[in-house]
């Protein structure tokens, strides 16, 4: 913006270059105009040495200042090796399953009979069934909580026999195989078939400390 | 850093609860497994009260979670009705084993005399087992070998003495656990269930087997064999 009451000389002397077509009023003036910046300068108060070293430690170390939260809802670009991801989920899902197994084996409802004290001992007990045509058998029981979910079997194709292992304290045990998650079956092989109390069967089976032998 | 922190969350996601199946309300289990509101919290009640009778409330919990996944085929009234009579059972079972000379009783022992009980021994039975058993923390293997011998077909007084017999040989308790095995492989050659009644309570034994995969050992003639069909 232009002050139209100073010529362009004015502006120029404000400027502090040297000129000689100004009038005296002007240049006396301008002079006040100068001495009144000056004077209002020299009452500013100068920041000392410690704020630039302040500022100074802010920009040389953000990540020490940056909050976790801060962190944590930032993207971030991560870098991942397939095989090291991959044994990563193979180590994980061992360690969900060997605390699961331990959940249901620690349950007295599971009718399994700890001894000595020795409560995690284990023997590898064998299931297995011969259901060709069929996508898909899992194993329910008191040992696990009779979820028909949580142990698949597998399939021999050949065969048509379905097979899983399963470490079980020493206890007794019922147990039903389920076909297609809808046709539940006893197990001929167990020891005996039993009321269920619902009117079906539930198969039965006396893990000893040696394992089980079937008929 | 960062690394460390993934791998960190993945494991808690991944990783069940290990209380889901001991710590956690019955009830809380139900609805997680999607069973109504109605039928969690009279599982619940029955569970409470059983509770509050001192009886042991897993072999509730676990008939109501089969109840639950047989629910195809069993309708909720059923379950419910089913846990009704299993806790009766249970207060029998509880009596049998204070009868005994175990009192306070350990829920494991009520539990295996409820399950004994249902599998058609006597109160007498029961008691007989328990007090044969060398210590009372192992009356329950007992109870649920008798149990399961009985489930094979045999007579409960035969399955008693069974085990009465097995724990007077001075064998490690728990090696109880194999006399339905050693039954299972005497039945596979043959035998029938009343066979091997009869020489138990003749006072014949049936022999633990040292290793499974060689058999059951035994007295018992073993009977001929059947000529090949052509």
């Amino acid at each position: 913006m232009t002050d139209e009451r100073f010529s362009s000389d004015t502006h120029r002397y404000l400027d502090g270059e040297p000129v000689d077509l100004i009038t005296d009023d002007e240049r006396a003036l301008a002079d006040r105009l100068n001495e009144a910046v000056a004077s209002y300068a020299r009452g500013l108060e100068v920041p000392g040495p410690e704020v630039d070293r302040a500022v100074m430690a802010v920009i040389s170390s953000p990540a020490r200042r940056r909050s976790f939260w801060r962190w944590f809802v930032a993207s971030h670009v991560v870098m991942v090796r397939p095989a090291l991801a991959a044994a990563a989920v193979i180590a994980i899902i061992a360690f969900s399953s060997l605390v699961s197994m331990r959940t249901f084996i620690g349950s007295e409802s599971a009718r399994e009979i700890a001894t000595s004290g020795d409560s995690l001992r284990t023997v590898l007990v064998r299931f297995e069934v011969r259901a060709p045509g069929v996508q898909r058998v899992t194993l329910a029981g008191s040992f696990n909580g009779w979820d028909a979910t949580a142990i698949g079997l597998t399939e021999n194709r050949a065969t048509g026999v379905w097979t899983v292992t399963v470490p079980l304290a020493p206890g007794e045990y019922q147990y039903l195989f389920v076909l297609d998650d809808d046709r539940w079956i006893p197990d001929p092989t167990a020891h005996a078939q039993v009321d269920d109390g619902f009117g079906q069967l539930n198969s039965v089976i006396a893990v000893g400390p040696r394992g089980v032998v079937r008929s | 850093m960062m690394r460390l922190v993934l791998l960190l969350i993945a494991i808690a996601a991944l990783t069940p609860s290990a209380g889901y199946a001991q710590g956690v309300d019955v009830g809380e289990q139900l609805l997680a497994r999607g069973a109504s509101a109605a039928f969690a919290d009279a599982v619940a009640d029955l569970v409470a009260t059983a509770r509050g009778e001192g009886l042991p409330t897993d072999p509730i919990a676990d008939k109501a979670f089969e109840g639950w996944a047989k629910r195809a085929f069993v309708a909720p009234e059923r379950v419910l009705t089913v846990l009704a009579e299993l806790a009766t059972r249970l207060r029998a079972g509880r009596d049998a084993t204070v009868t005994a000379g175990l009192d306070p009783p350990p829920g494991s022992v009520v539990a295996a005399a409820a399950e004994a009980l249902g599998r058609g021994l006597t109160a007498d039975q029961v008691r007989a087992v328990i007090e044969a058993a060398p210590a009372p923390e192992v009356a329950a293997v007992g109870l649920l070998t008798a149990s399961a011998l009985a489930a094979q077909g045999l007579e409960t007084a035969a399955a008693v003495k069974a085990v009465e017999d097995a724990y007077r040989s001075g064998r490690p308790p728990e090696e109880v656990l194999e006399l339905p095995s050693a039954v299972a492989g005497l039945l596979a050659q043959g035998l029938v269930p009343a066979d091997v009644a009869r020489h138990i309570l003749e006072g014949g034994q049936i022999l633990i087997p040292v290793t499974p995969a060689r058999g059951p050992i035994t007295d018992l003639p073993r009977p001929p064999k059947r000529p090949r069909r052509r």
